[in-house]
Order: C-alpha cells, then structure tokens, then sequence
C-alpha cells in the first residue's frame, strides 16, 4: 500500500512535477480548441457540398473520407512530420499536428454531418425552398438544425477523439500534456506525474463521455 | 385581401379573370419514362383548378414543375409577365409569390407552428421578428389555429399540421396556391376541416391549383377541373360537364371506379 | 514532381523496406486480432454482467467504462508500461499495448453493447418472463440477439477507429509497422517507407471501412 502511495500518489513529486502539469495542460487546450472546431467546419463544408449531388466531386468526397478513415491518425502525424520537409514544405510542429488532427477529423466530421443530411426527408428542403428560401438558407435553417439533431452522439464521440489525439502529439515531442508529464516522470523517476496526466484527462472529458453515452443509448433505442 | 367578384361560383369563374398562370407543353422524362407529354393550361386570376387523374398519372410532377421542384425538360410556364422557366429567372423571388402546400406537409418539426410560418418572412422578405410574428399570429388564426402558435408539429393533429402548412404558404401573399392532395394523409374525420379552410381562400379570392382524389369538393368548390391520365390533359372543363357528361372514355372509366376512391 | 518520386515513391527503397514492413505488418494484424478478440469479449461480458443490476459490480462497471473512455490510448499505454513496473508488475512491450487497446475496446464495446440491451422493446422481456423463461434464459435466447443486432454499425465503427490505435504501439518500440517505417525512413534518409506503411494501411483498412458502410446501409435504415 505505501509503496502504491509512494509510487503513484506521491505529493513531493506532484509538487514538482505541476509547472510541467500545467503547461502541458495549457498546450493540449490549445491544440483541442483549434483543433475541434476547424475540423467541424471543414466536416460540415464536406457534406454540404455532398448535397450538391454532383456525381465526381461525390465520388472524391467519399474517396477523401475512406481514406483518411482507414489512416492511423498517429501515421498522418508522422507522415507530415517527416515527409513534408523532405519536399521542402516545412511548418511549425503546432501547425503541422493541427493540419494532420483536422484532415484527420474532418474526415470523420464530414461522414457524420452527410449521414445527417442523408436521414432528413427531402420535403424539408422542398418546403424551404418552394416557400422562397435559397438552397444554403434552406440548409442552414430547416435541413441542419434537424441533422445535427439526429447525430448528437456520434458528434460528441467525435470531438472526444478528437481531443484525446492531441496526446499523439507527444510522439513527435511536441509538450503537450502526456510528454510534458513523461518528462516529469523521468526527472523525478516517478510515475506520479504520468497519474496526475490521466486524472487531468478524466477530469477534462469526463462529463463529454457521460454525454456521450447518454446521447449513444437515446440513438440506438431510436432505431 | 377582398374577396373578389369575379370569382364567381359556378361555370361563370370559367373565364373570368386575367391569366395568372400559362404552361406551355412542358414535358417532363425521368430516364425512359416520360411522365409529362406536353401539358398546357392556363389558370386565370382568382380561380380554382383541381386537378384529377388516376396514380401516376403526373399529377404532382406537373404541379412541382410549376415551382421548378422538378425541373420540365422541356416547355415555358409564366407567373404574370415573368418566366419561371426562364434560364435566368430569379427562383427565390419567384417562388415566394407561389405557395406550396404538400400531401406529408413536411412541417419543420424542430420549430413550433409560429417559426414554422416566420421562417420564409424573416429570411426571404427580411421582415423583423416581431412583424413576422404578428403576420404568421394573424395567418394561423385565420386558420383556425389561434391557440396553437407555440405547439410543435408532434403535438398537433394531422389536420392542425396541414393547417399549419395552409398558413405558412398563405403568410407570404403568394399570387398563386398550390395543393398537392392535401388531405390525402389525413384521417378521413379531418378531412373536412382542412377543405373548409380551401373553401373559405376561395371565398377570399385566392388562385388555386388542387390536386386531389376528393371528388366531392372539386365537384363543389373547382371552378374548372382538368382530369390527367398519362402524362397528359385527357379532358377539361367546368365541374357539372366533367362530372356529369365526361366526353372521354378514360375518364368515364376512372369516375365509374368510384367517386372520391 | 521528380522530388515527390525520389522522396515519395522511390522503388528502390521500397524494394529495401519492403522485407521490413511486411514483418512490421503481420505484427499489426497479429495485435490487431488479439485487440479485438479480448476487447469485444470482455466488453460483452461486462455488459451482461450490469443487466443483472447487482449494485456494487454496475460501480465498477460503471467508472471502468467511464475512465478507459475518457482517458487517451497513448496514456493508458504509458501508464501500463512505464508506471505499472513501479510496483514490480512488468509487461513486454507488446502485451501492454495488446492489454491497453484491449481495455479501451471492451469500455467502448460494453457501453455500446449495454445501449443495445436497454434499446430492445421490454414488451420482448415480458414476453419471454411470462412463458417462464428466468432472467438469464431471456437474456441470452431472446434479448442478446437483438441487442447485438443492433449495435452492429457503431461496434464495427468503434472497433475499426480503436484497432487503427495499434499504431500507437510503435511509442513504445514494437517492431509494427509504423516503426519499422520510422526506422527504415531514418536508416535510408527517404520516406518512401512511410509512404508504403500508409499504403499498407489503407490495404488493412479501407475493407473494414466498406464494411462498415454497407453495415451501416444494411442495420442502420432498418427502423
Ligand atoms: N423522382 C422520380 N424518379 C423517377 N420516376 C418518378 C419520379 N417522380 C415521379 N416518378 C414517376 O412519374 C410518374 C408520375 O408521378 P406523379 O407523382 O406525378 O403521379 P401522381 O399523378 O401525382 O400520382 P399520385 O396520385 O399517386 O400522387 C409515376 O410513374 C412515378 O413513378
Ligand atoms: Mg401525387
């Protein structure tokens, strides 16, 4: 028991190992506050245009989102980190992770926002449009409050994967959370900080998962 | 909003009025099928059409071509002096001035009866939330549906949901209504509040296009009833003639097959 | 262009990382199956452990599927394998990545599995209580195949996004493919060999994909 304490649970060395906590803490809220909402946009833009219906730019959305469905985010990541400048393309590490986490995620955005869409009758749009709306005002006001609506749960799935993924960052060293409580680790040869890094998590996105599973429950029974 | 004196019941509504609406031989192909071959018809202010014909006849592809749902492959079709067919024509604009009320109504359910109605007012004739409010109180009294403003779609009857339809195309003054079989969905005990409310617009004047399986009302309230069968006008003319001296075959066929299904 | 050749698409080193990826992705898919085939049992197993409602087990049940949800893959992992040694418990690298998805999958996979047994009508419980079946033979003979039946589409989409994690294995020096793709693309100064790990990728993955969308056509419309 004393050993778990010392191991684990050890005050001294939270004590040290908080500065790191914090920035570290700071950077993944940064990363997930840029993150998230670009790649929501960029989902929503994606099954907008989806209800173009035009045949090709179809067939290259849905090209766009398998792929990077069937892509470890981790391989994207490492993918720009190391490829890119070999073509002498070369952005800051905060920019790179947020392109690779956003054509990652928009990918998952833009499936859930088309399958949205998709579950809303086609007379909802008729309606707007026949009683004068344009096709994005018709979009904006009837068709997505209504879509939006039926994939809830999926949607806060997502951005909860989405922020967990900032942790991926800590592979390519970038002092996010994980890494900045991995270096703690090793300077105080202790797992504390490593604990304290999971407990943050927990507590960042415990009530998002509490959402989602309530939302997940009300989906399903709706089937 | 007056009602009008030249729309006068009986067969003297035939050809009164000035033409509001012209189609001209719009055709209308879904792949091989061709589902409309060539219809024209002109519908003068104020009057009312039904429009009669067995299923599949293209009752409602010709009725969704009129605010371009479906899009004629061929053949003009006019609102006054501008062309709705028309390459260039301005679709929002034009289609604010056509009302639309559907068979499912396809009410908004995620806003209650009163956003229901204020959405076009607000967004496409810009009006403020308050004045929108006050027309869409003003248009959902009128039918009959005073105490219903903040209820959601869920909450009302199917015959309270078509009104709430009837309102929402009538809040935005269009100059010309079109039904298509708005009360197909409807339990047959409802039904008769909904054609009320037809019945009354007419009395108000309105131009009308009613597709519709109720025999009885385009018998007592059409000014002019058009029977179609396979993509194309079979016969036309003034309710008593078409009732009660169908010239065509096809349709002596189709009323013997049982008046209103 | 010539540069996206020699950096991207280089044959000879693809011929020289070839041998090398291809253990990394027997690894993969060895991982992959063992995540998977422990994940999804433990998930359904708990989550008929909780309908039968024994106070004390549902807390645990309960915050277990909360924590591993909630908390990033990459810092379970950590945990797992740099914290846990701390109180004399080891495991090799691979078991502990195998442990941390397994767990992460059976969180995910329970809640989903438990919404499905919730989602089936209770007019089936009654049903089957009232032809003296007990609690447990309804269970398993009339609720249980209804509820997996329902669920399919988010477990398939779950478990793909969560075995796409095995990547993550690679921060800690499995030999997968991703990091013999690091490693090769270090040794070789040319990431062809990322370039052939995404390829190898989107090979594994993009079937699970189409799967998961035709189940998705085929269980999701059924209402
Ligand atoms: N989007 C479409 N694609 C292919 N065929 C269609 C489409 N819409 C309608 N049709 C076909 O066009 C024909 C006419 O349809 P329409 O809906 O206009 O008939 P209707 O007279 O309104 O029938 P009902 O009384 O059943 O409503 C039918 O054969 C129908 O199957
Ligand atoms: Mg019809």
């Amino acid at each position: 028991m004393d050993q778990i304490i010392s191991s684990y649970f050890n005050l001294s060395v939270l004590r040290q190992a908080l500065p790191y906590l914090q920035n570290g803490l700071i950077l993944t809220l940064w990363l997930s506050i840029s993150i998230v909402p670009l790649a929501m946009i960029a989902g929503l833009v994606i099954a907008m245009l989806f209800d173009l219906r035009q045949k090709w730019l179809n067939a290259l959305l849905v090209v766009y989102i398998d792929l990077f469905r069937a892509f470890p985010p981790l391989v994207l990541i490492i993918f720009i980190f190391f490829g890119l400048p070999f073509l002498g393309i070369r952005f800051s590490e905060f920019v790179s992770f947020v392109l690779a986490a956003t054509l990652n995620g928009a990918a998952y955005f833009g499936e859930i926002f088309r399958a949205g869409i998709a579950s809303i009758p086609r007379g909802q749009y008729e309606a707007a449009v026949a009683s004068g709306l344009t096709p994005l005002q018709a979009m904006i006001h009837v068709v997505l409050p209504q879509a939006i609506r039926n994939v809830l749960a999926p949607l806060t799935g997502n951005i909860i994967e989405l922020v967990k993924a900032t942790s991926l960052a800590s592979v390519v060293a970038m002092p996010e959370l994980l890494r900045s409580a991995r270096i703690a680790q090793g300077n105080t040869y202790n797992a504390t900080p490593l604990i304290a890094a999971a407990v943050i998590y927990l507590i960042l996105l415990w009530p998002a998962v509490r959402l989602a599973s309530r939302l997940e429950r009300r989906a399903i029974a709706r089937r | 909003m007056s009602a009008s004196a030249t729309s006068l019941p009986g067969t003297a509504g035939e050809t009164s009025g000035q033409p509001l609406l012209r189609i001209e031989d719009i055709r209308k192909s879904y792949g091989e099928l061709e589902v409309l071959k060539g219809v024209s018809l002109t519908v003068a202010e104020h009057q009312v059409v039904a429009v009669i014909g067995p299923s599949g006849s293209g009752k409602s592809t010709m009725l969704r071509c009129i605010n371009r749902l479906e899009e004629p492959n061929s053949g003009r079709i006019f609102l006054g002096r501008d062309e709705i067919t028309a390459r260039n024509a301005r679709l929002n604009e034009l289609r604010r001035n056509i009302g639309m009320v559907f068979q499912q109504f396809n009410l908004y359910p995620h806003l209650n009866a009163r956003d229901n109605v204020a959405l076009a007012l607000r967004k496409v004739l810009r009006q403020s939330k308050a004045t929108a409010y006050a027309t869409a109180e003003k248009t959902l009294s009128r039918v009959g549906l005073a105490e219903k403003f903040t209820a959601f779609p869920a909450q009302l009857s199917g015959g309270q949901q078509q009104r709430v339809g009837i309102a929402r195309a009538l809040a935005m003054e269009p100059k010309v209504v079109l039904f298509d079989e708005p009360t197909s969905a409807l339990d047959p005990e409802l039904v008769s509040g909904v054609l009320a409310v037809i019945r009354d617009l007419k009395a108000l004047g309105y131009t009308m296009v009613v597709v519709t399986h109720e025999m009885g009302f385009a018998r007592d309230v059409a000014d002019h009833v058009i029977f179609m069968d396979h993509g194309q006008i079979v016969e036309q003319g003034p309710p008593a003639q078409i009732f009660s001296a169908p010239k065509s075959e096809r349709l002596r066929d189709f009323l013997s097959k049982g008046l209103g299904h | 262009m010539d540069n996206i050749y020699r950096y991207f698409f280089n044959l000879d080193v693809m011929r020289q990382s070839l041998p090398f990826l291809l253990n990394g992705l027997w690894l993969t898919i060895g991982i992959a199956l063992m995540v998977i085939a422990c994940g999804l049992t433990l998930g359904l197993g708990l989550a008929v452990v909780r309908a039968f409602q024994i106070r004390i087990l549902n807390i645990f049940i309960i915050a277990f599927a909360d924590i591993f949800r909630a908390i990033p893959a990459l810092v379970i992992l950590m945990l797992v394998y740099f914290a846990l040694p701390s109180v004399g418990i080891t495991f090799s690298s691979i078991t502990s990545v195998v442990i941390t998805l397994s767990l992460v999958l059976a969180a995910f996979s329970l809640e989903i599995f438990w919404a499905g047994i919730t989602a089936v009508n209770p007019g089936q419980w009654e049903a089957a209580r009232s032809t003296g079946l007990t609690f447990t033979q309804t269970l398993r003979h009339v609720v249980l195949g209804q509820a997996i039946r329902m669920v399919i589409p988010p477990l398939t989409n779950r478990t793909i996004a969560i075995t796409k994690y095995t990547a993550i294995a690679s921060a800690v020096s499995v030999p997968e493919i991703l990091n013999q793709a690091s490693t090769q693309q270090a040794q070789l100064a040319n990431p062809t060999p990322l370039t052939l790990a995404a390829i190898l990728y989107i090979l594994m993955f993009l079937p699970l994909v189409f799967l998961s969308r035709y189940l998705e056509h085929h269980y999701g419309k059924g209402r």
